[in-house]
């Protein structure tokens, strides 16, 4: 018989049913204790400052200014006005940034596969040289030696339809909506003016958004198509494909299935890097709250109002490329 | 199918460059366009740059405004770093794995070498330096490359037990710099707020770096638990942190880290700042560090188990060696992103790199000499980035168990 | 057959494995073991047959307690498998077990593989361990390779590395999981020619395997389980030329 000394009572410390509570239990603990210890001293603190969290402060009057809005904004105006007009400064750089790095990062990352030994290589060193250079770097370079550079008046870079000078980017567009009336940038007493302007803040912003995020598209993009096999383009070729519609119609289909997710990380941290804003002066969400803080000390609610918006932003983006990753996925068979 | 053609180097240039009418037109417009470039950036540096905002502010961009006559403090520091960094070197090329062939002087060490020569010559005479520091310069070159040839020479004749502690020098080393630096046992205290600089930059991602690398692995190992509790936390973490921009980070640890300790007990900002540097990259390398685990076969940590080994030890000498190899590629680019976003100090007024290079902007003697300034300062970021991308490569290879099998 | 659990102790003929209506449910509510049982004496070599799903992987995976069990009971060597963690590494070091898949850790070299778990778990002095670890690899034809990595061998000597590891902790009793069904054909045989060395030395041994001529010349008996359940026992000459199950009979057609 099995000697009864063996399986005497298990102590419950090494009983491996009861381990996992316990160590959930003392892990539970631990979180909950420091929660509490902090949310206690958060609320202590605020209340001795007079600040706890109040979101009535939103409805009082901005008293500062909003460069470039496209909501009409002045400082009369309260400060969740001011918030969302940085915020929809925010989504306006995001949205173009996007789109420009998407387009120029598949161009970056297409040209790696480039005949062209020098295009191939020209690929490679863009890559290599803007991803170990800190955006800020970058985007002040853009903003401080580049566009504050560039002359005014006469002397301004101008080509068809557009105008690069100092003072903004005037861009031809519709005068006239309803009748259709086209129009450039023209010169009036030594100033620019046209339908479409966009300040330099703005143009640097996106400038370095979109030169930095497309190096990283075109990393994904690049990685994508190399991992299509090589017997898919073998397989085209003796089909008699030509290169671009082996491309198109053989290739790209089942890169994208590789590249969505990658551009979906990427997407994302564009959007959050163009909280770096403030380093050329373009007032995105974020450099309206800093402002908004200074002048009413609301530091939590500012900080939450800042959080939640970017997971917000996060979560969108995030849902639409999880739809377009649906679709792609789907095409396989 | 075109066998490889004989290729004589005009030849190669003629196939990779002008294969066809279009490829020829391309690299026409390339090469024009590339030559227009370097004959610009070339007469502007010649002619129009004027490098006196970097040589008037050298010290300001090494080490901001740490106290001159405590200033011996950071030489002794670079002095032990670079000891350090000679030994270390020396011994890994000196002593090869078992496995392998290893050459004493590999291509590359002969070009770390002379490149670390020539820098040492040429950056101070570039800078101004006066020649009682330039001297120094020269110094600390020659004693890289003279512990990198001694250790590499004598590596065999250490004995086995001091060799294992040679890793242990680094550790070590970080504490005498945080205590030399920052003061303390009888050294007089230099405060946060007078380091600037390239100083304050290293201090604060090394820190972070450091610091990271544990709590990361932690935090992937409670994403990947059994234990819902544990599992959930770390979630909850890591992707709060990924998903707020890390400027919004600093300044709520600027802000609110305050409210959130008992008065009195919140570092001041510049250690705030580095402990969220830490808290943010922390996530990020979870992430890298979760891949890692998840590439791993479920039968490595079986074995280890039938093996009688407890759960720590399985872990420790089992499953994390090859999951962190596997995420050593991921986690260094991590690493990289930490060094770059120290820049961001600069937008909550801490005087890193960028910071400093902002207030000198502001100076009127200095005024729109941006380009110097930041075109050298992305110089300097892109070589401490491609370096530690070429160290983890090395890495990489040296820690990859089947590459370069034996003879 | 005994139905006495193994009293402490070791001598000849002593009952080292003992398990008595052990029943499995996995999380998903499948009832992998259906009341199991099975007594294993020291020196004898049970070879499990069985189709795949059957339980028997999971069964032998319960001795050294890889997969938990809800009903039932296993004693082995004389311990009995309780939940208490201290009770389990005991037993793990005296079971060794070989995988389908060898699972040796490729990060070690062939000699840091078999010693890790003595110098860690036995607290043996490395010296004393990596001699014997050197004759282990010499028992099992490898010596040569001490200093390779799992990578640079081939799938046969990488299970042969296997076994000297699981050995190197000196076990009572040897568990094989399908230890030939990941190899080349040509490397089945230098692999079973060590089991059999090593059976013919009186290690006890569990084996879930499908190779039919190992199990007729090494196995004191033959175990046919199915849906969970130990469908027939017998000696291994009974087994493969009079069956007396018909469900044994359909399992041998099937892989003849």
């Amino acid at each position: 018989m099995p000697p009864s000394s063996v399986s005497a009572v298990t102590p419950w410390w090494r009983n491996r049913r009861l381990i996992p509570g316990i160590v959930q239990a003392a892990v539970g603990l631990v979180v909950l204790v420091v929660v509490a210890f902090l949310v206690g001293n958060l609320v202590r603190n605020l209340t001795a400052a007079g600040l706890l969290l109040s979101w009535s402060w939103l409805g009082n009057p901005a008293g500062f200014d909003v460069s470039e809005t496209l909501l009409p904004f002045d400082a009369s105006l309260p400060y969740w006005r001011a918030l969302l007009a940085g915020l929809v400064n925010t989504l306006r750089v995001v949205l173009l940034g996007l789109v420009g790095a998407t387009l120029f990062g598949t161009a970056v990352g297409m040209a790696s596969f480039s005949s062209n030994g020098l295009l191939k290589r020209l690929a490679r060193i863009y890559v290599e040289l803007i991803r170990n250079i800190p955006l800020l770097l970058q985007l002040v370079f853009w903003y401080f030696v580049v566009f504050l550079a560039l002359p005014n008046g006469t002397s301004a870079i101008q080509l068809p339809g557009l105008v690069l000078a100092k003072s903004g980017l005037y861009l031809a567009w519709f005068s006239d909506l309803w009748h259709l009336q086209w129009q450039g940038p023209h010169l009036d007493g030594g100033v620019w003016h046209a339908p479409l302007r966009l300040t330099v803040e703005f143009g640097a912003l996106l400038t370095g958004l979109v030169v930095y995020t497309a190096a990283f598209i075109a990393e994904v993009v690049r990685g994508g198509v190399a991992s299509v096999p090589k017997g898919q383009w073998e397989a085209a070729n003796s089909l008699g494909f030509n290169p671009l519609q082996t491309l198109q119609r053989i290739v790209l289909p089942q890169a994208l299935r590789v590249i969505v997710p990658g551009l979906n990380s990427q997407y994302i941290s564009l959007a959050k890097n163009s909280s770096l804003a403030v380093a050329c002066g373009y007032a995105d969400l974020y450099s309206v709250a800093e402002t908004t803080l200074n002048q009413t000390g609301r530091a939590v609610e500012v900080v939450l109002v800042l959080l939640g918006s970017y997971l917000v932003i996060d979560l969108v983006i995030s849902a639409l490329m999880n739809g377009l990753n649906r679709m792609v996925q789907l095409k396989e068979r | 199918m075109r066998t490889a053609l004989p290729s004589s180097p005009l030849q190669r240039l003629r196939r990779e460059l002008f294969s066809s009418p279009l490829d020829g037109l391309i690299s026409i417009g390339l090469i024009g366009f590339l030559l227009a470039v370097a004959i610009a950036l070339v007469k502007w540096a010649l002619f129009q740059a004027q490098w006196a905002v970097l040589q008037a502010n050298s010290t300001l961009f090494a080490v901001g405004r740490y106290p001159l006559e405590q200033q011996w403090r950071l030489w002794l520091l670079t002095t032990l770093l670079v000891g350090a960094t000679g030994l270390s070197w020396g011994l890994l090329r000196g002593l090869p794995r078992l496995d392998r062939v290893d050459q004493l002087w590999p291509r590359n060490d002969r070009i770390a070498v002379a490149v670390v020569l020539a820098l040492a010559v040429l950056a101070p005479l570039f800078l101004k330096l006066s020649l009682a520091i330039q001297l120094r310069w020269w110094l600390e070159a020659a004693l890289l490359v003279a512990t990198r040839w001694a250790a590499g020479r004598w590596a065999l004749r250490i004995p086995p037990p001091a060799r294992r502690l040679v890793p242990l020098i680094w550790p070590l080393l970080y504490f005498a710099g945080m205590v030399l630096i920052s003061g303390g046992l009888g050294l007089i205290q230099v405060s946060p707020s007078e380091w600037g600089g390239l100083l304050l930059t290293l201090v604060e991602s090394s820190f972070a770096i450091l610091l990271c690398f544990p709590l990361g692995i932690l935090l992937a190992l409670g994403r990947r638990s059994e234990l819902p509790l544990l599992r959930w936390s770390s979630v909850v973490y890591i992707e709060f942190i990924r998903g707020a921009p890390l400027i919004t980070l600093l300044f709520l640890g600027q802000n609110i880290l305050g409210f959130l300790l008992p008065g009195g007990l919140a570092p001041d900002r510049v250690w705030r700042a580095a402990w969220v540097l830490t808290f943010f990259a922390a996530a990020y390398v979870a992430e890298a560090v979760r891949a890692g685990l998840a590439s791993l076969p479920k039968g490595q940590l079986e074995a280890a188990r039938s093996l009688g080994l407890p759960l720590p030890q399985a872990l420790i000498h089992v499953v994390l060696p090859q999951a962190l190899r596997v995420a050593l590629p991921a986690t260094v680019g991590q690493f990289i992103s930490l060094l770059q976003d120290t820049t961001l100090l600069s937008l909550i007024g801490l005087l890193d790199l960028l910071g400093t290079a902002r207030t000198v902007m502001a100076n009127p003697a200095f005024l729109g000499r941006n380009a110097e300034v930041y075109l050298v300062l992305a110089l300097l970021f892109w070589c401490g980035c491609a370096a530690l991308g070429l160290g983890s490569r090395a890495l990489e290879t040296r820690l990859n168990p089947t590459a370069n099998p034996a003879r | 057959m005994t139905s006495t659990p193994a009293s402490a102790g070791s001598a000849p003929g002593a009952v080292m494995i003992e398990a008595r209506g052990v029943e499995k449910w996995y999380p998903n509510g499948f009832h992998a073991l259906r009341g199991v049982d099975l007594s294993v004496h020291q020196g004898e070599v049970v070879v499990i047959m069985g189709p795949s799903g059957s339980g028997k992987s999971t069964f032998i995976r319960t001795f050294n307690a890889l997969e938990d069990f809800q009903k039932g009971s296993i004693w082995v060597d004389g311990m009995e498998l309780t939940d208490d963690v201290r009770n389990i590494d005991a037993i793990r070091q005296e079971v060794g077990m070989v995988f389908q898949q060898f699972n040796l850790f490729p990060h070690l070299t062939v000699l840091e593989n078999l010693t890790l778990a003595p110098v860690l778990v036995r607290k043996r002095s490395k010296a004393v361990v990596e001699r014997q670890a050197l004759e282990l690899l010499e028992r099992v034809g490898i010596a040569e390779q001490a200093h390779k990595h799992p990578g640079q061998l081939s799938g046969g000597q990488q299970q042969r590395v296997a076994i000297a590891r699981s050995l190197c902790m000196e076990p009572r009793i040897m568990l094989f999981d399908e230890p030939t069904s990941a190899l080349d054909p040509e490397m089945v045989q230098e692999v079973l020619e060590v089991m059999q060395e090593l059976a013919r030395e009186g290690m006890t041994m569990v084996v879930v395997t499908h190779e039919v001529r190992f199990a007729r010349q090494v196995a004191s008996r033959v175990v046919l389980m199915a849906d969970g359940q130990v469908v027939e026992m017998a000696a291994p000459d009974q087994f493969f030329t009079n069956p007396r199950h018909e469900r044994s009979r359909q399992f041998l057609r099937q892989i003849a």
